[in-house]
């Protein structure tokens, strides 16, 4: 090689090399932590989830105690209040023309869907919330997101290190945000939940 | 001096480098962040349903009108989709399994291939139609009709069915005048049906197998095909686990089919020669004469009746197809000792027409005696002989209405298409067992909303019809049907029985049995070399299966091959004309020949050539196979069906004998016609080689505590069967890795989840199987359920082979090794060895799955770890951490290891597996693989995660047998048993202990969680255990 040519290649390739590794950082499992899409009625977890309501998660996502889909609310569902309550603002007209008072017109809400796990992974929600852990662990406090994001990554290095290191029940408390604040105690080990992290747990 | 031009090479060069730096920053930039995985849209429910709960399975007991047996089902839905059919375990017919063509009845709810909406024949040309259009039409043609005076010749053509609907349609024909319809199946034995009816006053008793010494069936394949198979498979497997106690089985017949396979002797008679059998053991003639006729030598028969004479009582049982077809049938009953008990038949038989009335009522057709017909559910065009010339008399009839789901060859001969919906999609009855309604309701909502039940589309009709429509005040047929039923219906008495799919009590008696049989006069033997046997396949019936792509995938029990049709012929007669397998003949009979390839078979007698019915579906629009591509109707029965093999019907006469079933035998000649084919097969080798894969041991090996006489010497490395909990093998360090490894860093102080204290507690299980070769009759059930649970693709039609170098055809993908099936049914042949005939050889039959080896050959190869031993004793395959190396399949010494060489799983690819809307029955509970991904059996790792997860809701352990396979739910043997080994309680574990019990290739170290458990032969006689012992 040239001396010329030395100096373009070598320090080409170097740069090829260090491109490579920066941005490969942003490679594999691409997270799609923050999404926060728009979705078809602008519906507001703070005004049903807190405040006055403080309706339970399990209210709507009835079947996450059930079943490892953790269920989307029926547009009956919506209607039961709204059928009556603040049927005279904008976005309570969007969710009228929905359902069209069930007749030959009504369609079901098309919800952006945010959070999503790849086809070759089966998620029991059930078994996470019967075994205690909080949603706000996992979704963040959804009950204060006028609009929901996607809180954590979902990436499996997030889920197995859970599995592996055990559910601490006061963190997953402290997540909610309707626990005080107080003295940050780790449980120990003893009696934190473990759970399974072999593979065909969630991959088969 | 001026400068040097540059040359060509320089250029070159800078070419190359700008190649291969943009080839560098191309790859930089795909590794850059290349967005979050598209997640699409959440759609909820305008109404959340009552007891549907998303992602968890509601159950509905129903019934499966594959056949006319009418066994019962539980459909498993979820979402609202039908995924998987298993046995009702309350129904007394089946009692929980279900049989291949069961199994594939979801693959005719969602065919690709079905009618979306009505269909109008203007001209030649076939177009979409509205409902209302349709049923004007229809109104309107049977009112010009009625006011010409004729209506009462109209014809209805019905699918033979047990329970309330006949009555119905009968009542509707009678308002307008019309005879009673011919309830019409083509896989009905009318020689035994009547015959039966004579001896023992019902259409189909129920064989009492268990308290029959000896099981002589003269041509009866009562485990593939012959009436019920799925009731006497049960029973002759219950009947032969007995060992010492049980009978012994002789099969008599021209072709040793599946059934002759599972005997202990074959004599191999002439077509219609077996009567004088027959009649010899009935006392009737001497041995010389029965001889000749039958073409067996006088000291077998001899040794026949002696065994007769000694082995009481005997259960008899004959085919009725033949000549002489009632005659055989009566005479096997006056040999019959077992007498079935009175009462006590399966009445889902009763009441078929003739094949002979339903070949008069064509004839009628022909001569222009009948003025409107309608066909539902049967397709005569392709299940009479072609000799009966069905299409020309047909299209003598004016108006031709058709019902039938599936582009059939009858439709295409019709001039409206009224689309019914299928057995899973609405409500009727059956009655297989006198006493015991079998409940009909819909699992789902239909499919297609295009489609109507044809019930609904006859009251609609009628209610248009001001002359009749007073007749019909229900709403629609589930109204009428539930206030004929015992409780009237009521809302307290159908929510119990709908639970269980049974309701006790008892539809509207059918009608008397028919006048005596008016025979077609047969004509005289037509000349030919050879017997010709037609049968019916066990996959595809008289045809019906051939659109169904599990079922053209699967192969054929006894011959293992697939998408194709072939003629057998014995070796002995193949060497003597030089015919090898895969030559192509021409078969040729007086009612004319097909063409197919040359299969050489230890079953067929050397002076016999039998080919199998179900293939060779046909449309005079279309002959081509399917492109993969084309939009318009798939005429021919459907994509999978059209131009696959051929028909064999082709071949026959239309005679039939005394009891009005067409016959299936008669004279044929074959030729070379030079041409040769790779047959379609999955099988490697019809021979053990030594190998010592499926095991049999003689009965009189087993002394009276059941123990084996002589133990054999076990071969080095053999694994006892104590399946510890965790891992069993004594290198269980390598194939966890380094975890608990003394020579890991930790000195495998960490053992992760395979520590007994941890608290998942996954070492508590070993999960195993076993499977009991004494049981299993080689049916196949299992691999079809297999298909059906984990989304396995079936990869043989014409269109799915490769785009560059492949040949389009049927099975193309099979002969190039990629098959997928799981579970795959070997069958190896002991004996005859010589190519000479004989009748002295013996067929093993064994189910081949991934063992889940504890010292698995496959693990420790796996480049990314794809592949590893769980800690509860699974072989797992982690399909997304695959790349496709596939070192584990060449490492496994069973290969039931399956790699997906094309995207059987993509819906862009064109060899997709699942065209819309077979992707409806995909199991969400199994990932649907990708290209370049290696698959096997799971042992239903979902199955057994969703036990986990049920247990766990409920604050309790798995209970022992709580779950099990889907092979082990569906087979009608009850052969294979799945469970945790390491727990008492469960029935595996105790079945593990037999002492008929092995591992294939113990030698090899494998450690193996599947345990086979040897077959059991009867010999002839007492022999001494050197002469029964085989290996």
């Amino acid at each position: 090689m040239t001396q010329r040519r030395k100096w373009t290649a070598i320090p080409g390739l170097l740069a090829l090399a260090i491109g490579a590794v920066v941005l490969s950082a942003y490679s594999g499992a691409s997270s799609s932590q923050n999404r926060q899409p728009v979705q078809p009625i602008n519906f507001p977890h703070p005004l049903h989830a807190a405040g006055n309501l403080k309706l339970n998660c399990l209210y709507c996502h009835n079947t996450a105690n059930k079943s490892p889909d953790p269920g989307l609310p029926a547009v009956g569902t919506c209607m039961g209040c709204h059928i009556v309550v603040r049927a005279d603002k904008p976005e309570i007209k969007k969710l009228w023309t929905y359902y069209a008072m069930g007749g030959p017109t009504a369609k079901p809400i098309p919800w952006v869907r945010i959070h999503k796990v790849p086809d070759y992974v089966h998620f029991p929600h059930m078994r996470h919330v019967n075994a205690g852990v909080t949603c706000q662990t996992c979704h963040g406090q959804v009950q204060t997101m006028d609009r929901v994001y996607q809180y954590s990554s979902l990436n499996m290095g997030w889920c197995v290190k859970c599995h592996v290191n055990g559910y601490d029940p006061q963190e997953g408390l402290r997540a909610t945000g309707y626990v005080p604040d107080t003295g940050r105690t780790v449980t120990p080990a003893g009696e934190r939940k473990y759970a399974r992290y072999d593979c065909a747990n969630c991959h088969y | 001096m001026s400068e040097p031009t540059k040359p060509a090479g320089v250029r070159r060069r800078e070419f190359l480098k700008v190649l291969g730096a943009g080839t560098a920053a191309a790859t930089a930039a795909a590794c850059t962040y290349a967005g979050p995985e598209e997640t699409g849209k959440l759609i909820p429910y305008l109404v959340s349903p009552d007891q549907t709960v998303p992602g968890v399975s509601t159950y509905y007991a129903t019934l499966c009108r594959e056949c006319s047996a009418g066994c019962g089902v539980i459909a498993e839905t979820r979402d609202g989709r039908a995924i998987k059919l298993e046995g009702n375990p309350e129904h007394p017919l089946n009692r929980g399994a279900l049989c291949a063509r069961g199994q594939a009845g979801l693959q005719g709810l969602y065919n690709p291939d079905r009618f979306r909406t009505p269909m109008i024949k203007s001209g030649s040309a076939w177009r979409a139609a509205t409902w209302d259009e349709a049923i004007n039409l229809l109104a309107q043609n049977l009112g010009e009709t009625r006011g010409r005076g004729v209506l009462g010749t109209g014809v209805f053509l019905n699918q033979h069915e047990s329970g309330s609907f006949p009555a119905f349609l009968d009542s509707w024909l009678a308002s307008y005048g019309m005879r009673p319809h011919l309830s019409v199946d083509f896989e009905a034995d009318h020689g035994a049906i009547d015959a039966h009816r004579r001896a023992y006053g019902a259409s189909w008793p129920r064989w009492n197998l268990a308290d029959a010494k000896l099981v002589i069936s003269f041509g009866a394949d009562f485990l593939d095909g012959w009436g019920a198979s799925v009731p006497h498979q049960l029973d002759f497997a219950e009947a032969r686990a007995k060992i010492k106690d049980a009978p012994r089985f002789i099969y008599i017949g021209p072709r040793r089919s599946l059934t002759g396979l599972n005997a202990d002797q074959w004599i191999a008679s002439k077509p219609g020669g077996e009567l004088a059998i027959a009649n010899f053991l009935l006392g009737r003639g001497d041995a010389n004469a029965a001889s000749q006729a039958s073409g067996v030598s006088p000291a077998t028969l001899q040794r026949l009746a002696q065994e007769f004479a000694s082995a009481k009582p005997a259960l008899v049982l004959a085919g009725g197809g033949g000549d002489n077809g009632v005659e055989l049938v009566s005479a096997a009953a006056a040999l019959n000792a077992v007498k079935p008990a009175a009462g006590d038949a399966i009445t889902s038989l009763d009441g078929i027409a003739r094949t002979s009335d339903v070949i008069a009522t064509v004839e009628r057709m022909r001569t222009g005696q009948v003025a409107i017909a309608f066909v539902r559910g049967t397709n005569p065009a392709y299940a009479l002989p072609k000799s009966a010339r069905f299409a020309d008399a047909f299209a003598k009839v004016p108006f031709k209405v058709s019902f039938s789901m599936f582009p059939d060859e009858t439709t295409e001969l019709c001039d409206l298409v009224l689309p019914d919906l299928h057995t899973l999609e609405s409500w009727g009855d059956a009655e297989s067992t006198r006493g015991t309604i079998t409940l009909q309701q819909p699992a789902m909502d239909p499919v297609f909303t295009g489609t109507r039940s044809t019930a609904d589309v006859l009251i609609a009709v009628a209610k248009k019809d001001s002359a009749v429509a007073s007749r019909f005040a229900d709403a629609d047929y589930r109204a009428w049907l539930f206030k004929r039923l015992p409780g009237g219906g009521s809302a307290q008495t159908m929510t119990a029985a709908l639970a269980k799919g049974i309701l006790p009590g008892s539809s509207a008696a059918r009608a008397a049995a028919p006048a005596a049989p008016a025979a077609i006069t047969p004509a005289a033997s037509t000349t030919g070399d050879f017997f010709l046997v037609t049968y019916l396949s066990p996959s595809l019936g008289d045809g019906r299966g051939a659109n169904k792509p599990w079922l053209q995938e699967l192969p054929d029990p006894v011959t293992k091959v697939l998408w194709s049709s072939w003629a057998e012929i014995h070796p002995e007669t193949a060497t003597r004309l030089g015919i090898e397998r895969g030559d192509i003949l021409e078969v040729k009979t007086s009612a004319g020949s097909i063409r197919v390839p040359a299969l050489v078979y230890l079953g067929v007698r050397p002076d016999t050539i039998a080919v199998p019915l179900g293939q060779g579906h046909a449309s005079p629009a279309q002959s081509t196979w399917f492109d993969g591509k084309d939009k318009a109707v798939q005429w021919g029965y459907g994509r999978y069906a059209r131009a696959v093999g051929a028909n064999a019907l082709d071949l026959l006469p239309a005679r039939s004998n005394a009891g009005g079933g067409v016959i299936g035998t008669t004279r044929c000649s074959i030729s070379k016609t030079g041409e040769q084919t790779t047959v379609v097969s999955t099988e490697g080798s019809a021979r053990q080689h030594g190998r010592g894969i499926a095991q049999a041991i003689s009965v009189n090996e087993i002394d009276a505590h059941g123990e084996q006489v002589e133990h054999e010497v076990k071969p080095p490395g053999d694994a006892p069967h104590k399946f510890l909990p965790g891992l069993r093998s004594p290198v269980a360090a390598d194939a966890q890795g380094e975890l608990g490894s003394p020579t890991a860093a930790d000195q495998g102080v960490l053992q992760g989840l395979y520590d007994p204290k941890n608290p998942a507690k996954m070492t508590k299980r070993r999960w195993a199987m076993t499977v009991d070769l004494a049981r299993c009759t080689g049916c196949s059930a299992c691999v079809t359920a297999c298909y059906s649970e984990n989304n396995i693709p079936t990869v043989g039609a014409p269109w799915q082979n490769g785009v560059v170098y492949a040949t389009h055809s049927p099975g193309f993908n099979i002969t190039r090794g990629r098959e997928m099936n799981w579970l795959r049914l070997e069958r190896y042949y002991e004996g005859a060895e010589d190519g000479r005939f004989t009748e002295d050889f013996e067929a093993r039959f064994i189910p081949m799955l991934c063992q889940h080896c504890g010292n698995a050959p496959c693990e420790p190869v796996c480049p990314v770890y794809a592949t590893y031993h769980a800690p509860d004793g699974l072989n797992v395959q982690v399909y997304n951490r695959c790349v496709g190396t596939r070192y584990c399949s060449n490492n496994c010494p069973y290969k039931v290891r399956y790699f997906n060489w094309f995207g059987y799983g993509e819906p862009d690819r064109v060899q997709y597996a699942f065209p819309d809307p077979l992707h409806w029955q995909l199991n969400p509970d199994v990932t649907v693989r990708t290209k370049g991904v290696m698959e096997k059996c799971s042992f239903c790792v979902q199955r057994i995660r969703e036990a986990e997860h049920r247990a766990a809701l409920e604050h309790r352990e798995v209970e022992a047998d709580e779950f099990t396979t889907a092979c082990a739910a569906a087979c009608p043997s009850r052969a294979i048993t799945f469970g945790d080994a390491a727990d008492a309680n469960w029935s595996v574990t105790k079945l593990i202990e037999d002492e008929r019990a092995y591992h294939v290739f113990e030698e090899l170290n494998t450690y193996t969680a599947v345990v086979y458990l040897k077959k059991v032969n009867h010999p002839a006689g007492a022999v001494t255990a050197a002469e029964g012992a085989t290996r």
